[in-house]
């Protein structure tokens, strides 16, 4: 009899119901559309935010102070320590390996620079900026690097500093070739195509820079010419330098297998206070919490327990403003659904209040045939579940097809439909509408049908 | 005019008649409109917020000496520091200007030993020692530190360590007039580092009109921010509008089904008008006039509302309330009697009813 009576009432008036309904389900529309895209898209703003590149630097513990003015480090090249190259795949065995987007090794030295090959060139008559050197910099261009685990990891400048544009291409690892900054390039008419050569000098003038001389030897011997096959634009001092692949770096500075700089680039959660707290005085429980934590401090943690001897700093002015920004925008966004939830709910619940006060009629002829006001109220909240229940999977449906879009729109990737979002839209349409026919079923019930009847 | 009284009276009666019907319409008007106007105004100022929240991010413009000769540092005359443009759009840059030289550094003025490092004299002025050094060389925020260079002084008491993961952690920085005197360059400086806010637009703007001014320094956007800024922006942006666009307008939608709903409830009304001789177009016109005082009242009370929930809103996400923009006003309720009317509008179908079959209860 109850269930009859249900069907009936949808029965008799289906477009109340169909335009009870699709007030529901376009509210739990707003709803999961809002929900699911705030909850999916912290993750990809973190990654967006890897435009602004590495945010963690590794450098050698021991090393000496850097004296660099202008792009132009004042220290001799063997002064100070250097980094196995061989380190850095365990890069990616640390628990937080997924959030290492990449990261690029750095050998910096200043050589002589000149124009044309050793073999059309036998002396070195070309020489381009007679009284100075320029910066070298060796580095990886888009490097792969073989994992322990066997898979590959394809890294380098490009991924850590999204920002150099290079016009032309990248040098490839193996072979003689060189990138050289827009600038040096403009001064010296440089072009794609064209051949240079490096070389270290005995004593240079107006520094203290002293290439060493096994650098020296290597270059003589002819194998520091290079084909210049790009032009990279930084906006920093790199553009008035030349950059070479890492290893052809190693052997003119004689530092084979070794770095100086490594640029890391992670996916961090923004740090809270007590992401900011020194490990060394935390509990064992609060460590554990902590290191399961993206911090960046705490991925500078663990990237320092797989790299010996190595400083590993948080560049403060990429993690924070990162952080800073992210949580604001996540709040931001937090707050929105927020609103839209509470929009929603207010207008299914006026919606759901309205389909129970029209029906004043029907509760007073339920009564007045002997049905007790439990009875009616139990028979309202049973329709009004059913039309949540449906209004709220067809709002649900359309939610996520519409964050599918706002989210293949301005991400280029949709967010995962989650069953969660379901849970709680569902549960959400059955609260708003049972409260929001609440307060008319309970005036329902103190009416005295006989008025209703004659339609008082 | 009777005619005019009558139709008011009507209305009244119409509106009074339920209480809890118009509560129920009010509420779902209200808060579609309530929502409206926080979205609106939030909108407006959280774009605006973002492009100063990005300044957290330190300096995005540098102007430096145009580099004649790449191993020799150049400097600049310290007087473009006053011909900077100190706003953009109404926000402050801030500018900072540096004279980079190597120094030595020590305890004491009479040194037994030195190190080398590199001096920022900086302006404004302060006294800061980068991590990096100070652990290597025990500094602490109160201690005295002397930077020499060719037999000349300075000394200056440290007032912070700094920790940024990036050179200054193996800087010393001094004020600008000491480093001048220490360097012996006076009046001249390296470059200044300026971060100016504003959409990437503006920023863009802001550089060019630089560059005209200043046709012999070498003014460029630090594009590692500038660039990442842009791109963020533009996402976070229109991810924002995208959003509030969406939830604006299934709320239109939702709260226009909410009134259909209610006006669909009328039918005895209109049937009972049309059986006393009222012509379709007049009573049609008594609801949608009914709809549109309806939609006025919840528009106001809504937009009251919901700029009150953006000023709060802002407070809660950006630490500043936001500004309430009186545009938004009007539209929000404009808007919300749109809706309203285009909620009330499927009465239009009712002029087809035949009275007598409402009165016996039928459809």
């Amino acid at each position: 009899m109850f269930l009859r009576l249900v069907t009936d009432s949808f029965r008799r008036r289906p477009r109340h119901k169909l335009l009870t309904g699709a007030a529901l389900a376009l509210g739990m529309a707003v709803a999961t559309a809002a929900l699911s895209v705030s909850l999916d898209v912290g993750d990809r703003l973190a990654g967006e935010f890897r435009a602004l590149g590495a945010n963690l630097l590794v450098t050698p513990q021991a090393d000496s102070l850097p004296l660099e003015i202008g792009g132009v480090d004042y220290r001799p090249v063997n002064a100070g320590v250097y980094l196995p190259e061989s380190d850095l795949p365990k890069l990616k065995t640390i628990f937080w390996h997924n959030n290492i987007i990449g990261f690029a090794p750095i050998l910096e030295f200043t050589m002589g620079l000149y124009r044309g090959s050793p073999e059309t060139h036998p002396k070195y008559t070309g020489q381009i900026d007679a009284n100075s050197e320029v910066s070298v910099i060796g580095t990886w261009g888009e490097h792969s690097v073989r994992t322990p685990d066997g898979a590959t990891f394809i890294t380098g400048v490009e991924k850590t500093n999204p920002w150099w544009h290079v016009q032309g291409r990248w040098f490839s690892e193996n072979a003689k070739e060189c990138v050289v900054g827009q600038q040096l390039a403009k001064r010296q008419g440089l072009k794609v195509g064209d051949t240079i050569s490096l070389r270290g000098q005995e004593i240079a003038p107006k520094s203290t820079t002293v290439i060493d001389d096994e650098g020296l030897r290597i270059s003589i011997r002819g194998n520091a010419f290079f084909v210049v096959q790009g032009l990279v634009s930084t906006g920093g001092p790199e553009e008035n330098a030349v950059l070479i692949p890492l290893e052809a770096a190693q052997q003119l500075a004689g530092k084979l297998g070794q770095y100086r700089q490594l640029y890391v680039s992670a996916v961090t959660k923004p740090e809270d206070d007590f992401g900011r707290r020194d490990p060394a005085t935390m509990k064992p429980d609060e460590l554990e919490r902590w290191s399961c934590s993206p911090y960046v401090s705490s991925i500078a943690y663990s990237i320092k327990q797989v790299l010996p001897g190595a400083d590993v700093r948080v560049i403060r002015r990429v993690a924070e403003g990162e952080g800073r920004v992210l949580t604001r925008v996540r709040t931001l966004l937090w707050l929105v659904t927020f609103a839209a939830l509470l929009a929603a709910a207010l207008a299914v619940g006026a919606s759901s209040a309205a389909s129970v006060i029209e029906r004043r009629t029907e509760i007073g002829l339920m009564k007045a045939l002997g049905a007790g006001s439990g009875m009616v109220g139990s028979l309202l909240a049973a329709e009004q579940l059913l039309l949540a229940v449906v209004g709220g999977g067809v709002g649900y449906a359309v939610g996520i097809l519409l964050a599918r879009l706002v989210g293949e729109k301005i991400f280029g990737a949709a967010p995962q439909p989650s069953l969660l979002v379901l849970l709680v839209i569902v549960g959400l349409a059955a609260v708003v509408t049972l409260l929001g026919s609440a307060l008319p079923l309970r005036r329902a019930s103190r009416y005295e049908p006989a008025p209703i009847l004659r339609g008082e | 005019m009777p005619d005019r009284r009558m139709f008011w009276r009507i209305i009244r009666g119409l509106l009074g008649a339920n209480r809890g019907r118009l509560f129920v319409i009010l509420l779902a008007l209200g808060a579609g409109a309530a929502v409206t106007a926080a979205l609106l105004n939030l909108q407006v100022d959280a774009k605006r917020r973002l492009t100063t929240e990005f300044r957290s991010l330190g300096a995005n413009v540098i102007i430096a000496a145009r580099n004649a000769n790449p191993g020799e540092p150049s400097t600049l005359s310290d007087e473009l520091l006053q011909e900077i443009p100190s706003t953009v759009e109404g926000q402050r840059v801030s500018a900072t200007a540096f004279l980079y030289f190597l120094g030595g550094m020590s305890h004491s003025s009479t040194p037994k030993d030195s190190t080398a490092v590199v001096v920022a004299g900086k302006s404004p002025a302060t006294c800061t020692v980068g991590a990096r050094l100070a652990a290597q060389m025990g500094f602490h925020v109160q201690d005295e530190v002397w930077v020499e260079n060719q037999n000349r002084k300075e000394s200056c008491h440290v007032t912070a360590i700094d920790s940024t993961g990036g050179a200054e952690d193996d800087q010393i920085s001094i004020p600008l007039d000491a480093g001048q005197r220490l360097a012996n360059q006076p009046g001249r400086i390296s470059l200044i580092q300026l971060s100016v806010p504003g959409t990437p637009t503006a920023i863009n703007n802001y550089i060019s009109v630089l560059q005209q001014k200043f046709p012999d320094a070498d003014v460029r956007p630090i594009r590692q921010f500038t660039e990442a800024e842009a791109k963020i922006y533009n996402r976070i942006s229109g991810l924002l509008t995208a959003t509030v666009a969406v939830v604006l307008v299934l709320t239109a939608l939702c709260v226009m089904a909410a009134m259909t709903n209610v006006a669909m409830e009328r039918k005895n009304d209109v049937g009972l008008m049309k059986a006393i001789g009222g012509a379709t177009r007049r009573v049609l016109r008594l609801f949608l006039a009914e709809a549109a005082l309806l939609g006025l009242a919840g528009g106001i009370l809504g937009a009251t509302a919901g700029i009150l929930l953006s000023i709060w809103l802002g407070k809660a996400v950006f630490g500043v309330a936001a500004r309430p923009r009186l545009i938004v006003y009007p539209v929000s309720v404009a808007l919300t009697i749109l809706v309203a009317i285009a909620g009330a509008y499927p009465l239009r179908r009712l002029a087809s009813i035949r009275p007598a079959s409402i009165f016996r209860g039928e459809a």
